[in-house]
């Protein structure tokens, strides 16, 4: 069963027409060969009884009037029929009156079967037995007995055997020839419906059609069907393509164009920065000379204003060159090497010593990584951390500034803790940008781009900074180094 | 197993078989000769085209001149019919009482006697019976005859068609000699 569940359907509808037109024709011989025996017996047994009335109309006379040559040459009529192999007259009381055999040794001369009248009849093994009373105007005047040779009749049989046979080959053949052909109009569409689907389904190729037959049936109706869909996906594919092909290249384009705009924005920050440069020197050089050359002839009110013009110059400088940097930070290739973290951060807090003459802070430098980073830029990254903190913990004794390494989420993140006067959360998001400052200068001198700076190194290298902060309690500044992290 | 059958069918045929055939046959004992031709004489008249008329009379065999037969006749023709007419027979002395005989056996004491007695019966529609010698010679239908032990019959076909009656060819085929020129 499960054999013929996984035959194809041309093997089903083969088999089918196989055992549909095989069954159908073995019922009809088996039907023609019952048949054609009980015609065959039926016949035989008629011309038999036909053979013996005549024979025994034409013994009548030679019975009455005892005449057994007469009834010997009237039985020896029968040599004509070849299947009649013995036969005999008998008086009515059942005594051989005269005795044909067509093989002498074969000779019957005895009643082999009791008479009904007018006639009875018996197959026995290889002969058809016929016994009938023979009659004259009413008067039973004795009794014929034939024996018939059936073997004759047997190979006929047998002959109309091999026929059936031979036409249930042939028919079976033509059965198989006339499927074969009828295939072409169903199965084999089918076939090829399913090795396209198959196609389709492996190589993702809509492309592909299944051919359609010529016959207009349901089969053809499927296959139609089955193209339009493949069409209607085929169709979607290529717009799904264009579409994406088209994203992609929009995308470059707005990228190109932001990275163009990016690189003009940040060569014209540079040249701004640098040319506002040229005139403030000269701001600082005639108030440094006014200062003092001409120190004697200013009162004290003028001085107090040149003071105030040096030390506003002095910061704008100051600015100006954290732009600088700024700037030079967007447009600087990196050079990634390994960098001892703690090393650096040693070196900072040194460089440092003249900002944090006369304080009492505490370091807690813990156990840093090293990592692979640009060394300049990593060390302009800590430089503006812990000088910030610095910063914000000049009203702390101790300061207390702790840098060290945590994990979150499988990265590792470094970070640097003050318990300096913090910020309000709430402002968290302007922390990064340029020139935003959550503190009065008055308070804590700065030009606002330091954060900025660390922030553009830190996502130069991949990298991500937050900050967390609580007023009075201090701040916490969190980065890491993204993909170029070292493990 | 055929044997055996064929044994009890041959008793059932016997029980079965009527007496005249049964004589007839019989091997034992061997019928007489008059017993024969009087068998002969109940079965000659199915063999004949009769001419029309006379249907409710009996069938008359009738015996011409001395009887040889005794009883032997009336048992054969007891409870037998031809054509719906029952067999009877009756013995007559001359041609002038053979009117209703169909069939007439002629047994007479000479030549001479036979050549009158057929002349008598020119007018009649009767089969004429005899086993006279030289019975067909002198004009007679059927002449019994002897060939050896049994007993057989001559037919003069001419004598017959003479007298208007249609012999069978079923008679003929059984004949001892058919004389068919007159």
């Amino acid at each position: 069963m499960i054999r013929v569940r996984s035959y194809s359907i041309r093997q089903k509808l083969t088999s089918m027409n196989m055992l549909v037109s095989g069954a159908a024709l073995l019922l009809a011989c088996a039907a023609f060969a019952v048949y054609e025996l009980t015609y065959f017996r039926t016949t035989l047994v008629q011309s038999l009884s036909i053979q013996a009335q005549i024979v025994g109309a034409n013994s009548a006379s030679a019975l009455l009037f005892n005449d057994p040559d007469s009834a010997r040459n009237t039985l020896s009529a029968l040599k004509a029929a070849p299947n009649i192999s013995s036969a005999g007259i008998y008086t009515p009381a059942g005594q051989p009156f005269a005795i044909y055999a067509r093989d002498p040794d074969n000779q019957v001369s005895y009643l082999s079967i009791p008479i009904v009248s007018p006639e009875a009849w018996k197959f026995v093994g290889n002969e058809l037995i016929l016994v009938r009373v023979i009659e004259f105007q009413g008067k039973r005047v004795g009794i014929v007995q034939i024996h018939s040779d059936l073997s004759e009749i047997r190979a006929g049989l047998e002959r109309y055997a091999g026929i059936v046979a031979v036409v249930l080959a042939v028919s079976l053949l033509a059965a198989f020839l006339f499927s074969s052909i009828f295939q072409k109009t169903t199965a084999q569409p089918i076939a090829q419906l399913a090795e396209t689907a198959r196609v389709v389904s492996r190589e993702k190729k809509y492309s592909v059609r299944a051919p359609v037959p010529e016959t207009r049936d349901e089969i053809g109706d499927l296959i139609e069907a089955f193209n339009e869909m493949l069409a209607q996906i085929q169709a979607r594919d290529t717009a799904l393509q264009t579409a994406r092909d088209e994203l992609e290249l929009r995308v470059e384009r707005r990228t190109a164009q932001v990275e163009a705009v990016n690189k003009e924005l940040e060569s014209f920050t540079y040249s701004v920065a640098h040319d506002l440069r040229a005139p403030l020197r000269h701001i600082q050089g005639f108030s440094d000379a006014l200062i003092e050359e001409c120190a004697r002839q200013l009162d004290e009110t003028a001085k107090g204003y040149l003071n105030r013009i040096v030390d506003s110059t002095r910061r704008m400088d100051q600015l100006i060159s954290d732009l600088l940097g700024l700037a030079h930070v967007g447009r600087q290739e990196l050079h990634l090497q390994p960098v001892s973290l703690h090393r650096l951060a040693r070196d900072v807090i040194r460089d440092m010593e003249h900002e944090i003459q006369g304080r009492n802070i505490e370091w807690r430098i813990g156990d840093l990584p090293v990592l692979d980073c640009d060394p300049g830029l990593m060390k302009q990254v800590l430089y503006n951390l812990l000088s910030n903190a610095v910063k914000y913990t000049r009203p702390r004794d101790p300061a207390v500034v702790e840098v060290g390494q945590t994990a979150t989420e499988g990265h590792r993140v470094i970070f640097v803790r003050d318990n300096g006067v913090g910020f309000n959360m709430k402002y968290v998001h302007k922390l990064f940008g340029v020139f935003e400052r959550l503190h009065r200068r008055e308070d804590f001198e700065g030009t606002g781009v330091g954060l900025a700076t660390v922030q553009r190194i830190i996502h130069k290298h991949g990298g991500r900074i937050w900050a967390e902060a609580e007023v009075d309690r201090g701040a916490t500044f969190y980065f890491t180094l993204g993909s170029h992290e070292n493990s | 197993m055929i044997r055996s059958r064929s044994h009890v069918t041959l008793v059932m045929a016997l029980a079965i078989s009527g007496p005249l055939v049964c004589r007839l046959t019989a091997q034992t004992p061997q019928p007489t000769e008059y017993e024969v031709q009087a068998a002969y004489l109940s079965n000659f008249g199915r063999f004949v085209e009769w001419p029309a008329g006379t249907a409710k009379d009996p069938f008359y065999v009738c015996v011409l001149g001395q009887d040889p037969f005794g009883s032997l006749l009336d048992t054969a023709l007891k409870g037998e019919f031809i054509a719906g007419a029952p067999m009877a027979a009756k013995r007559i002395a001359g041609p002038g009482e053979a009117a209703s005989c169909r069939i007439i056996y002629v047994n007479p004491s000479k030549d001479t006697q036979i050549r009158n007695v057929l002349a008598g019966l020119r007018n009649t529609a009767a089969l004429t019976v005899s086993d006279s010698a030289d019975f067909i010679r002198l004009g007679g239908m059927v002449q019994f005859v002897l060939n050896g032990n049994r007993v057989r019959f001559e037919i003069n076909l001419a004598a017959a068609q003479r007298a208007g009656l249609t012999l069978s060819s079923e008679l003929l085929k059984v004949a001892a000699a058919v004389r068919r020129a007159p």
